[in-house]
């Protein structure tokens, strides 16, 4: 296989490469899932907010991804900032969306059994809607997190060198092109898939949590 | 004790409670009761302040309930509802320690406590304590949220239609259940109910009300039962209001007419009510009916006990 012998050929490259990429989309998820989780739950406590978050986010995700990188440059100069950036606005509309949903899914006798027992709209929030609301944002988180590492191969066009390198340099090579792009794309993809798997896990082990872990 | 005061709830321009003047004392049961949509669970979420009343005061114990922190209000109030709304990811046990969590008393305390709760409403902690809502039968889960309202030991409980979704038979054992709870506990104790059976079966006194949370009747469920002031109420309690009545009546509370000579052929057991003698007596071939307790005949009933009896309790 040519694209093995091609990533081992350059792995002095590729290896930091992975590195930049792994940083970049490990901050972004983290923020945008603050952020989205902030947002969610302001959605769902308003219904005039949720209509303008949700346009908003929405909107961010139809402008294309190097013109928004493009764009950001403007302000947060070249490289990994306006990158870091893009990307948490692209997360932002999985992480609402289901933030908000799984909020609003919460059946409405439990929360107000939980206020008719004199729990504050803190307590309700951190101690029932949002516990029971995680296996639907953490689905958010995962859908952001697909993306995010996917796109974050176009910040190289901005200068970020992480995978996305590895393939924009294979464009116009009339040799090994396809070894070229393969050697960025694989890699992309195994972390993908690994983010996912990690995620599903923290799903799994949380669900189970919140069956136990509030026992005391 | 717990008085309305000419309490007024307005949305918009509908009135869903008009100018509501009640006394509940303490240790009494009190049903709401009247057609769906006449105001009873907003009377009812005006004590914790669920709802805000627009006009007029809720005191408790003579003092305003909105000089009260309202969670602090809510924490010393036991509430139950009809989807019981207990909370999905807790066991049992966790959710019973919910109020005393919010009080933050001490771990062994709160242990204790739910065993106590637990044992006292059926479901003993060892078999229980870790089961899942999920995983309970209907009339289990609304047990447990009984046993969740009760558990700082609140002196009153609200209940709004709890037994609305349970079939009928186990519906039954709640409510038997209930009135064996009150025994032990002696709450203030505030049920709405659209049922007049269930009103007349679990009340100590009943609020009949009309749509626009109207107050028609404020009575023991014998005097609503024996004398309906309105039309309204009469139209409410149904067909044959005095013989639903007899289920009222113990058989223990009763005269009878002693036996003299053979005892007769037909009995009813000395636990029931008139209205089980009154079933035995049309059963009878005679109209006698033998009150047994064990295999001791105790006395006699017919129809003329049974009519006097009906006629002194009113
Ligand atoms: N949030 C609300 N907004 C407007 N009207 C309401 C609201 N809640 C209750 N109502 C009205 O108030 C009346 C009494 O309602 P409710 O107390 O729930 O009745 P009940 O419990 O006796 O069936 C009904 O006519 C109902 O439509
Ligand atoms: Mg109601």
């Amino acid at each position: 296989m040519s694209v093995f012998q091609y990533i081992a050929d350059n792995w002095g490259v590729i290896e930091p490469q992975i590195v930049t990429h792994l940083e970049i989309v490990g901050e972004c998820i983290a923020i945008t899932s603050l952020i989205g989780l902030g947002l969610g739950i302001a959605a769902a406590r308003s219904e005039p907010l949720s209509t303008v978050i949700m346009a908003v986010t929405s909107t961010i995700l139809t402008v294309p991804s190097f013109a928004l990188f493009g764009l950001l440059s403007i302000w947060f100069g070249l490289a990994n900032p306006p990158v870091i950036v893009g990307l948490v606005l692209y997360g932002l509309l999985p992480v609402t969306r289901n933030t908000r949903a799984g909020i609003k899914a919460v059946d409405l006798a439990v929360v107000e059994s939980a206020r008719g027992m004199g729990m504050s709209p803190l307590q309700v929030l951190l101690q029932v809607e949002l516990p029971l609301a995680v296996p639907v944002i953490l689905g958010g988180i995962r859908q952001a997190t697909v993306m995010i590492v996917a796109i974050a191969t176009v910040g190289a066009t901005v200068g970020v060198d992480d995978l996305g390198q590895t393939i924009l340099s294979a464009i116009g090579r009339t040799t090994g092109t396809i070894d070229a792009v393969l050697a960025g794309i694989i890699p992309v993809a195994l972390i993908g898939i690994l983010a996912d798997l990690i995620l599903a896990g923290i799903q799994r082990a949380l669900s189970r949590g919140r069956v136990s872990v509030a026992a005391t | 004790m717990i008085t309305f005061d000419r309490v007024v709830k307005r949305y918009g321009n509908s009135v869903a409670v008009d100018h509501l003047s009640l006394q509940i004392k303490s240790g009494e049961t009190v049903i709401l009761v009247g057609p769906s949509g006449c105001g009873k669970t907003t009377s009812l979420k005006m004590i914790n302040r669920l709802i805000e009343p627009t006009e007029g005061t809720i005191s408790i114990d003579d003092r305003d309930t909105r000089t009260y922190d309202v969670n602090d209000l809510r924490r010393s109030i036991g509430y139950v509802i009809q989807q019981v709304g207990l909370f999905p990811h807790q066991t049992v046990a966790e959710n019973v320690a919910t109020v005393p969590r919010l009080l933050k008393w001490p771990k062994q305390r709160i242990q204790a406590r739910v065993e106590e709760l637990l044992d006292l409403i059926g479901l003993p902690a060892a078999q229980h304590a870790k089961r899942l809502p999920s995983e309970l039968s209907g009339g289990e889960r609304q047990r447990v949220g009984v046993a969740r309202a009760l558990g700082a030991d609140p002196n009153i409980l609200l209940m709004d239609e709890p037994f609305g979704a349970i079939d009928p038979i186990a519906r039954e054992r709640l409510q038997n259940e209930l009135l064996r709870l009150q025994r032990v506990v002696r709450k203030t104790i505030v049920f709405v109910t659209h049922d007049i059976d269930e009103a007349v079966k679990l009340g100590d006194r009943v609020a009949l009300l009309s749509k626009g949370g109207v107050l028609e009747q404020f009575a023991t469920p014998e005097e609503l039962l024996a004398h309906p002031q309105s039309k309204f109420v009469t139209e409410f309690l149904g067909e044959g209001p005095l013989v639903r009545r007899l289920a009222l009546i113990p058989i223990s509370e009763v005269a009878l007419t002693p036996v003299n000579g053979a005892a007769p052929a037909e009995s009813v057991d000395a636990g029931g009510t008139l209205r089980d003698a009154l079933d035995a007596v049309l059963r009878s071939s005679d109209g006698r009916v033998g009150v047994v307790k064990g295999d001791q005949t105790l006395g006699i009933v017919d129809a003329d006990v049974i009519r006097s009896a009906s006629m002194r309790s009113r």
